[in-house]
């Protein structure tokens, strides 16, 4: 057996600041992400069977109309041809325009958007809180009462399809109590916030399930550590253990934490806005692939995809700024 | 010394409870009947009372009675013998999905954490690749376009659900990686293949039982939130997901058309949950006190 002694290199040129450089390398992986997921659904799109010029020209089209759809859109070109003219729109931001809607993609976007972004971050918003709350009251009391059934709940929670939880929600409070509204978005203002509460109880039902599971094991990994038990000694208060040990020692946990609440959501709002009848961007989606409006899907995805980039580097970087450790090991390892 | 110790103990709360635990949770136990219930609607699906796709427009949305236990949907088809007919796609897709998954994963985690260097590199890049793909949004899509299959929907599934499960094990690969005893097989001349299969994955086969019954559940819900979508089971075929929404339009007429299979669904995948999760615990606790 032979020590071995790794000489450090010594670097050539002068070296980015850390951050910089784990951005720099965040930005190119997403850049591969994006070409895939635009690669992948392209092809699918056009590899299926059925073109959109049926459901442009709608069912009497004669052969003769249906060609001349293809031809317009150049569907007839080779996919290769199709996928660089896609790309080099994209590269002028532009998402083309709609096959079924006559309008730009960026305009049904960013109205379905409208709808989905509410629901969204009050969700979002609502699930993580509530869940970093509840995560701390059952981890400082593990094995009570209330934590069993906390536990219970989560269970449970974490295992029901949205949809069914949605379905049940939707009965007890839009059907039998009568409450709220179950279907639509209202017209405006107190009327949409009304209308937007159901799915966002669902959401957050299904939602905080999971982040307090989450939360309530790392405060408890957090709370077995002997710093705590070192401060309990030391007599220093629960509110000071809480607050400067336990918050700052799970901090990066709960921003990935939020960070995946967040992608988690861009695809079980889909779901979500099925079940409440809500035009947000799921509905646009599900319409777009049931009419083959292949602008719309490839759209829809790309903002979708673009939006978990963005949410992951976010994510990425404030670990970075929050926990200095993290700083110290990327230093040494490049 | 040792007088301070037990003073010490003894001055400890002791454990509120000390009444008879039983060695395996109820819930556990009521868990794992109901997956054998599910299993056996799978393997026997004659027991059903009605043909599950007889259609009876002159009993649309039938209350629950003798003659039909939940009740009846719009075309008059029997919701017990669906339910159990549905038995079929929601518990084998979801078991062959998990199997899969962690089948891959598990070869792939071996791999990665043995071989390290490029290997690793490679498989960890791939993994962070995937891993930031909105997974749900994509296969929605993929299923969608190509007109469903169901087949390619536990495929899409599956590939998403990849880069979780390799990390998990992929890091109780490397913690057992650099033990005596593997370096001692490789020492007495066994072969690499051999390694992996009888040292390697045998240490971290608790750790891929757990996965694979949490993936189950996973599995289940992403299943059924795609057939809700209408997407993957073809139309009128009896599945737990697409049932729920078929008949939730006629919540008022009968309740249990819809109740039923969303009951079946929640406790199917909560039942994997729970076995998994005390799987999960149990391992824990065995990994703590060696």
């Amino acid at each position: 057996m032979t020590v071995q002694l790794v000489e450090p290199d010594t670097p050539a040129r002068p070296k980015l600041p850390p951050l910089v450089r784990m951005i720099v390398r965040r930005l190119l992986s997403a850049s591969v992400v994006l070409l895939i997921v635009t690669v992948v659904v392209f092809a699918f799109i056009h590899a299926a069977p059925g073109g959109p010029e049926q459901a442009i020209a709608g069912r009497e089209a004669t052969p003769e109309q249906l060609e001349a759809i293809r031809e317009a859109n150049h569907l007839n070109d080779p996919l290769w041809q199709q996928y660089a003219r896609y790309a080099v729109s994209l590269a002028h931001l532009d998402l083309g325009t709609s096959y079924t809607r006559n309008e730009p993609v960026a305009t049904s976007i960013a109205t379905a958007a409208g709808v989905t972004l509410p629901l969204l971050l009050a969700t979002w918003v609502l699930s993580t809180i509530l869940g970093a709350m509840l995560g701390l009251f059952t981890a400082r009391r593990q094995g009570s009462r209330a934590d069993r059934a906390v536990v219970g709940f989560t269970v449970v929670g974490a295992s029901s399809p949205v949809f069914a939880t949605g379905i049940l929600v939707s009965y007890i409070f839009g059907v039998r109590l009568g409450w709220l509204p179950t279907l639509g978005v209202g017209d405006g203002g107190l009327d949409t916030v009304r209308h937007l509460a159901l799915p966002v109880l669902t959401t957050t039902v299904v939602l905080l399930a999971s982040t307090t599971r989450f939360a309530r094991v790392r405060f408890g990994q957090v709370l077995d550590e002997d710093q705590v038990t070192f401060a309990r000694a030391r007599g220093l208060s629960s509110q000071y253990i809480v607050r400067t040990i336990v918050l700052k020692n799970s901090a990066v946990q709960m921003i990935t934490l939020a960070g995946a609440v967040l992608v988690a959501m861009t695809g079980g709002l889909v779901v979500v806005e099925q079940v409440y009848g809500l035009p947000g961007i799921g509905t646009l989606l599900i319409t777009g692939i049931t009419m083959r409006d292949i602008p719309i899907v490839q759209g829809v995805t790309l903002v979708v995809a673009v939006l978990v980039v963005l949410i992951n580097l976010v994510v990425d970087v404030l670990c970075f700024v929050v926990d200095p450790r993290l700083r110290k090991g990327l230093e040494t390892e490049a | 010394m040792t007088g301070a110790d037990t003073l010490l103990v003894e001055r400890l709360p002791r454990p509120r409870r000390s009444l008879w635990r039983p060695k395996v949770p109820i819930a556990v136990v009521i868990s794992l009947v109901f997956l054998a219930v599910a299993v056996l609607c799978v393997c026997a699906p004659f027991i059903a009372p009605h043909d599950p796709s007889f259609i009876n427009p002159a009993e649309s949305f039938r209350g629950p009675s003798a003659e039909h236990l939940l009740g009846t949907d719009q075309l008059g088809r029997d919701i017990v013998s669906r339910i159990i007919a549905g038995a079929r796609t929601a518990v084998l897709a979801p078991l062959l999905l998990a199997a899969g998954t962690v089948l891959i994963s598990t070869a792939l985690a071996v791999l990665a954490g043995y071989a390290g260097g490029r290997v690793d590199g490679v498989i960890g890049r791939v993994n962070d690749v995937l891993y930031s793909i909105p997974s749900l949004t994509v296969a929605i899509v993929v299923v969608g376009v190509t007109g469903g299959g169901f087949a390619l929907s536990i495929c899409v599934l599956m590939i998403f659900a990849l880069p979780a499960n390799i990390r998990l094990l992929r890091a109780a690969v490397l913690e057992r990686v650099h033990l005596p005893y593997i370096e001692a097989a490789r020492t007495l001349g066994v072969s690499t293949p051999r390694i992996l299969v009888t040292q390697l994955v045998p240490a971290i086969s608790p750790l891929i039982v757990t996965s694979f019954f949490l993936q189950v559940t996973f599995a289940i819900v992403e299943l059924s939130s795609l057939s809700f979508l209408g997407l993957g089971v073809p139309p009128g075929s009896p599945d737990w997901g697409r049932m729920l929404a078929e008949n939730r339009s006629a919540l008022s007429s009968n309740v249990w058309a819809t109740a039923g299979p969303g009951l079946c669904l929640v406790a199917l995948a909560v039942s994997a949950n729970l076995i998994g999760d005390w799987l999960y615990t149990k391992y824990e606790q065995a990994g703590r006190s060696r």
